[in-house]
């Protein structure tokens, strides 16, 4: 199974940096996804991988061998587009053993495979259908058994669930990382949502602007990210401002707005610096002192209620209700809220703003 | 505002029934979110609503007026579409007052309504920027204040939020919502996406295959699907099939395996063939104490919040559940452990004529 390098890739389209010198390495047999907002240059990134553009700057090795040069034809991977490009004249099996046929397989052969990958993605029984036959969610996994069935041990999936419905792609994308995962195969996948990238990989990449901000298993960019950014970015969370006051081993002072306090376990910052405290709702919850707020929306979630409340500090404030306690809620409620300290991340306080540092477009 | 009434309406294109009898009633400055899966009929409703299509039978009532017979520009139902269609070539203060000018409003009526637009929606800074240097919402902001200076009083919203990314999507939801109801504008909102209505909608309508097949409030359409299709399409559900065997405020269910089940309360008879579903995120995972049954850890997947897990339940079938992230490492691959679930979180259904696995299809 091959690794893939990059080292300082650079693409410039004139004046407009699209990826600025990003320098990653994809091991061998990982499910690796790269996560940003629109125009963040992912799909560029995936496309210089795929061979399709050509990088400014920079050099692309996979499996040890410099790429420069080499056509996408030629680089032994699987590619699967956002926009499903089966051919529409070829059933289901002609589909998938194309990969094989231009590789002058033997017929008996060409079947075989075919065969083997439709099984995988479980559409066997549509195999002399046609892709106008099929709903969007087989179509793509009939994509995905065609990229498979090249042979080819590194898949590169550009937004592959993006154009089915929301709840397709939940079933999708569990079964996209079974898939991949029982082939070994290495895979960059490259999306805009974030809930799919923490249900597929086995490390984010998050991009912002051209560049990478951070990478980490889907545990630790939801738990402890590195950036503000990817706080945010990778799930919703309450950004609240403040001044440490007090720094103790697990249990330091933040002051916030209105002169309330919580605490946090960690924080790195020197005492009277401005910070921001990174809170998720999940882990925010009314108690008898604390930040004293107002309800002003409920919302039921099905497994949770989802309030929000305005603070005295003028912070806006999420947190989770499990929907078992029943809505105990109402606008205009007066509440008091902690955090628990362990799930707190502390952040400097961005020069840009917290607005600008957080900006999803 | 105007209430929307929908009734029977039905349209043909060959063999496809995209409205098939289909009977609606939004309310009086409601948000109403018009759910189903690609294909079930949702844009051919707003069509129907907004005149641009009609009906082959059924009437549509604005205000309790027939407006079946009128053309789009006499109702005061504004489309927005996917794409949001703005004039590329007109800056936005020319895209939103472009229903005004049309109407021959005077200029000084035309400058107050752009400045109370403008602040609407936030762009008080961008009234001279042409559509391609606006963000994604920033166009959908221009649109629907498009469609407000035109003066509807009923918003039809066709998927919104699609064309924007995941993240931008979901911090948009509130936003969108706040502004209609801040209007107090009836609003009919399509989508296919079940947490964005859940979030957004005072009442969910589902629809499949033209017709509407339950109408209710966010938790009333989550806790009481009224079937197998929509408890596994509004939050994923895991479903079991058996006999049932006693009724009464709750049921109990007897398996193939002879495994007895409990579920809420059921309008079936005892002895039927009955489907049980329960969601994945009421389905609960305990390491002590009795379940209704074992299962093994097949895969954890870690997803923020929650950690989904896939188990085998032997003769029961593979099982879901979602459970709260902090019991990551705590449940492990391979762990053998108990399956359970309150009753009153399991429904009861008939089974369906068509077969499960036909009823559950989401495309």
């Amino acid at each position: 199974m091959p690794e893939v390098k990059l080292t300082n890739v650079s693409m410039r389209f004139g004046d407009v940096t699209a990826v600025d010198e990003v320098s990653l390495t994809i091991a061998d047999g990982e499910y690796v996804t790269i996560l940003g907002p629109s125009g963040c240059g992912k799909t560029t990134l995936i496309r210089i991988i795929a061979g399709i553009l050509e990088p400014t700057e920079g050099r692309v090795c996979i499996d040890g061998k410099d790429m420069k040069g080499v056509e996408i034809e030629d680089r032994d991977l699987g590619y699967v587009f956002q926009n499903i490009a089966l051919f529409p004249h070829l059933d289901t099996e002609d589909n998938v053993s194309f990969g094989p046929r231009v590789k002058d397989k033997a017929k008996e052969e060409q079947q075989k495979i075919a065969r083997k990958y439709l099984e995988l993605v479980k559409l066997l029984d549509k195999m002399e259908m046609f892709p106008s036959e099929l709903c969007g969610g087989e179509q793509q996994k009939v994509s995905l058994a065609r990229a498979l069935a090249t042979g080819a041990k590194l898949l590169l999936l550009d937004e592959p669930l993006s154009a089915l419905d929301a709840r397709v792609r939940v079933d999708l994308r569990y079964e996209l990382r079974r898939i991949v995962k029982s082939l070994g195969l290495t895979t960059v996948h490259v999306t805009h949502d974030q809930e799919e990238a923490m249900s597929v990989s086995d490390r984010i990449v998050v991009m912002r602007a051209g560049g990478v901000v951070e990478s980490g298993s889907p545990e630790q960019l939801y738990t402890r990210p590195k950036d503000i950014f990817t706080a945010n970015f990778v799930g919703e969370t309450n950004l609240l401002e403040g001044w440490v006051r007090e720094r103790k081993e697990g249990k330091s002072v933040i002051e916030l707005r209105d002169g309330s306090s919580i605490e946090v376990a960690i924080c790195d910052r020197e005492v009277g610096e401005g910070i921001v405290v990174s809170v998720r709702p999940e882990f925010v919850f009314p108690f008898t002192e604390g930040l004293h707020s107002h309800v002003h929306d409920i919302v039921y979630m099905g497994t949770y209620w989802r309030v929000r409340a305005q603070s005295v500090s003028e912070d806006e404030v999420e947190f989770d209700v499990p929907a078992h306690e029943g809505n105990l809620y109402q606008n205009g409620q007066e509440v008091y809220l902690m955090v628990n300290r362990k799930a707190a991340v502390v952040y400097p306080r961005p020069r840009e703003g917290i607005a600008e540092a957080t900006k999803l477009e | 505002m105007p209430d929307v009434s929908l009734r029977g309406l039905s349209k043909h294109y060959g063999s496809i029934k995209a409205a098939d009898n289909l009977s609606l009633d939004v309310r009086d400055g409601e948000y109403l979110c018009l759910l189903g899966p690609t294909g079930a009929g949702k844009t051919t409703a707003l069509r129907l609503v907004s005149g641009l299509i009609r009906p082959d039978s059924g009437k549509v009532f604005l205000n309790g007026r027939d407006v079946t017979r009128l053309e789009p520009e006499e109702r005061k139902a504004v489309l927005l579409s996917q794409t949001y269609s703005l004039f590329p070539q007109l800056t936005v203060a020319e895209n939103i007052l472009f229903g005004p000018d049309i109407k021959g409003a005077s200029e000084e009526a035309k400058e107050r309504l752009l400045a109370d637009m403008l602040d609407l929606v936030r762009l008080t800074k961008r009234p001279d920027a042409l559509p391609r240097e606006l963000s994604g919402g920033m166009q959908q902001r221009t649109a629907l204040a498009r469609a407000l200076a035109s003066g509807a009083d009923v918003l039809l919203l066709d998927e919104p939020l699609r064309a924007l990314d995941a993240r931008l999507r979901i911090s948009l939801r509130h936003e969108l919502r706040s502004l209609a109801k801040s209007l107090n504008i009836t609003t009919i909102h399509v989508t296919h996406d079940q947490d964005e209505a859940l979030v957004m909608a005072d009442r969910i309508a589902v629809i499949r295959n033209g017709s509407v097949l339950q109408v209710g409030t966010p938790g009333e359409v989550f806790d009481e699907p009224i079937s197998p299709f929509v408890a596994n399409f509004v939050g994923q559900s895991n479903f079991v099939v058996g006999r049932l065997v006693k009724k009464g405020a709750f049921s109990e269910v007897r398996c193939e395996n002879d495994m007895v089940i409990q579920a809420r309360g059921c309008d079936c008879h005892e002895g039927q063939e009955v489907v049980v579903g329960v969601k994945v995120g009421n389905t609960e995972i305990i390491r002590e104490g009795e379940g209704f049954f074992a299962g093994r850890i097949e895969r954890v997947l870690f997803e923020g919040r929650n950690i989904y897990l896939d188990l085998d339940a032997g003769p029961m079938g593979p099982f879901s559940a979602k459970v709260p992230s902090w019991r990551l490492g705590k449940l492990n691959v391979g762990d053998t452990v108990q399956i359970r679930w309150s009753a009153d979180k399991a429904n009861v259904f008939p089974m369906p004529d068509i077969g499960l696995k036909e009823e559950l299809r989401v495309e």
